[in-house]
């Protein structure tokens, strides 16, 4: 039996994962056709939404002394590094890459500070609990 | 009374307005609040650091696509 607290906060990250993915889906397309010569290295970004939605229900359930948003950042780090790691072992990995563990968390704290966290209280998931 | 009048009678018809059941079921205060919390120096920071990012690296494009963000 799952709780409809946690059923809501894993709907609340994977619903929110799944609208960013519109960049992905949509924006992708429209830079490779522009640019045909970009190397656009294909991630599994399509498993945002079930990472993201567990990642707030880890959140809803266990209510870290963390700030939604450096909670959010947290997973944006741990993405960074598997990104990073899945290209060392696919042998596709660029130097810039190397700026993916700042670029992300910086990204995923404002998200989660400013998207998800709303979200949470506001569909009764957690209390006032916006401090980033 | 035919029969088929009768069992007519008896029975409410169906309410095949669905919109309405679910007008109904919603309620007329059933709204939600979103609270979003105060932009402060820390938010603007990460923005600017996050832009500043992308501007300094050789290739921004390349990195959004890796990130899943593009």
């Amino acid at each position: 039996m799952v709780s409809r607290r946690d059923l809501l906060a894993y709907l609340i990250g994977a619903g929110v994962a799944g609208t960013v993915l519109v960049g992905p889906y949509a924006i992708r397309v429209s830079v490779a056709s522009l640019v045909p010569e970009m190397p656009l290295q294909q991630v599994p970004f399509f498993l945002l939404p079930i990472l993201w939605g567990l990642w707030n229900l880890v959140w809803a359930r266990r209510q870290p002394r963390l700030g939604i948003g450096v909670w959010g950042a947290l997973l944006g780090f741990v993405a960074a590094v598997l990104v990073n790691l899945l290209f060392l072992a696919e042998g596709v990995w660029f130097p810039a890459a190397i700026v993916l563990p700042l670029l992300l968390p910086l990204v995923y704290y404002l998200l989660w500070l400013l998207v998800v966290g709303p979200l949470n209280e506001a569909l009764g998931v957690e209390g006032s609990r916006l401090d980033g | 009374m035919p029969t088929r009048d009768l069992i007519r009678s008896a029975t409410p018809a169906p309410d095949h307005d669905l919109w309405q059941r679910v007008r109904d079921s919603l309620g007329r205060d059933d709204h939600v609040t979103l609270r979003l919390p105060a932009i402060g120096w820390l938010e603007a920071a990460a923005l600017g650091v996050a832009i500043g990012t992308l501007a300094v690296v050789p290739d921004p494009l390349r990195v959004l696509a890796a990130g899943g963000l593009l």
